[in-house]
């Protein structure tokens, strides 16, 4: 069946089975592989991406669903230069990054929080990424990263008042 | 070729109309979160999915007067946020902040959650001591059950083949009254409950127990009340030692329905225990007011 929609802030339309889930989209037919594959349950967060804003896991996600909704992949955040952003630019600084199977889904899950929340307390950045999980850092430097993005980017919004 | 079709329902009356047409078996997709995983270990059961996630009156949290309506597409994430539920129903918020991570919960719906009617699903409990009630639409009619009779067993319902819930109600609870949620899990997040306990409950102007509602989950074979516990509270002083008693006596009606099984020896020993934390809690501490 034919699914129009927006993937990472451009207009697509594309022919696939009504049986395949969002990730199986991405990855199969897009060709976008930074929206990992790994448990398809709904269990790890590797495969999670924006779905209107909202965090969610692909796996999980009928293809034809998303029809006429905003999909924003791993592959649709970056910098205006088409580098890296502040938050992943913080992932790389904090030593956040080992193996790396788990940053898409991270970064989504830390940009998914920033967008609802600018001051987040590092309980609520844990909270944040509860489903998202990572068998090499032990999470610290991931909070430490999120953590340091919020900062730097209610200065920036917000340079007269630190606290907010 | 595609295992199964999928559509997406424009109205109620439409999805409805496309449970319903003959030859091809068609069931209701809202978060997914359930049918996505049980399709990767079990043979696919259905021809079709009907879409009801668009359909806006299925997505609202609405209260008149006394009674509060809750769509059945509305997902965790939105009840956690949703004013109405915090102040009428703060321990159903809690078990809704328990379930999953935030891209579960974002998904993952109270239709869904009461219709797939997992023993562990975790608004059951709190649903059940708000004596919620689900509304039912099919080409017959409508029709409305208790949740607390809705589930029939794990994974069992009465909902019929065709027939999509719509909607629960439940009436605002007495004033005053105050509740908690309790999940004991593996981890603090995403993880499945073992054991839950959702309780309500009010004392009158002398202090005596008026209202109460006990409701544990994943403990019996579904989420039901229970009135014996309930009764060793109502219209006595609610200290540490009718508590107890209180508990004691919800693990004994719970071995009456189980029989002791592998997990007994476990579950009579937290079960009291969060059942002392919760009553506690909500008579002699600090539980959730609610209004």
């Amino acid at each position: 069946m034919l699914i129009n929609f927006n993937l990472n802030h451009k207009p697509v339309s594309v022919d696939a089975p009504a049986d395949i889930t969002l990730l199986a989209l991405l990855r199969d037919r897009f060709k976008l592989t930074g929206t990992k594959e790994a448990c398809e349950v709904g269990e790890c967060g590797a495969c999670s991406v924006l779905l209107d804003g909202e965090l969610v896991n692909s796996c999980l996600v009928a293809a034809p669903s998303v029809m006429g909704r905003n999909v924003v992949t791993i592959e649709g955040i970056h910098a205006e230069d088409g580098g890296p952003n502040d938050l992943q630019r913080n992932f790389i600084e904090k030593g956040a990054v080992q193996c790396g199977f788990c940053i898409p889904g991270m970064v989504l899950a830390g940009e998914a929080l920033l967008s609802i929340k600018s001051d987040p307390s590092r309980l609520e950045i844990r909270e944040a990424l509860a489903g998202n999980l990572c068998r090499c850092t032990g999470y610290m430097q991931i909070v430490d990263a999120i953590e340091t993005t919020a900062k730097a980017r209610a200065e920036k919004h917000h340079p007269e008042k630190r606290e907010d | 070729m595609a295992k199964f079709d999928y559509v997406l329902a424009k109205t109620l009356e439409d999805a409805v109309h496309l449970l319903n047409e003959p030859n091809i078996r068609s069931i209701p997709l809202a978060g997914g979160t359930d049918i996505y995983v049980a399709i990767r270990v079990n043979p696919i059961w259905f021809d079709r999915l009907v879409d009801i996630r668009r359909i806006p009156e299925l997505s609202q949290i609405t209260q008149e007067g006394d009674v509060v309506s809750l769509g059945a597409a509305v997902t965790f994430s939105h009840a956690i946020a949703n004013p109405i539920l915090q102040k009428v129903a703060p321990f159903l918020v809690e078990a809704c902040s328990t379930i999953g991570g935030p891209a579960v919960r974002n998904c993952g719906t109270f239709g869904g959650n009461v219709s797939n009617a997992a023993a562990c699903a975790d608004s059951l409990p709190a649903l059940v001591c708000l004596e919620a009630v689900a509304h039912l639409r099919s080409p017959k009619g409508k029709r409305q059950l208790k949740v607390e009779d809705l589930v029939t067993g794990p994974h069992e319902t009465k909902i019929e083949s065709g027939e999509l819930l719509t909607h629960f109600t439940f009436k605002v609870p007495p004033e005053k009254a105050r509740s908690c949620f309790i999940k004991i899990g593996r981890r603090e997040a995403q993880s499945i409950s073992r054991l839950s306990i959702a309780v309500i409950g009010a004392v009158d102007s002398t202090g005596m127990v008026d209202y109460i509602r006990v409701c544990p989950g994943a403990a019996v074979a579904t989420p039901v009340r229970f009135p014996h516990v309930e009764a060793v509270l109502l219209g006595k002083k609610p200290d540490e030692e009718i508590i107890t008693a209180a508990a004691e006596q919800l693990v004994v009606d719970m071995i009456v329905s189980t029989g002791r099984r592998w997990s007994t020896e476990y579950k009579e020993i937290t079960l009291k225990a969060i059942a002392e934390r919760s009553l506690t809690k909500i008579f002699l501490e600090d539980g959730q007011h609610v209004n």
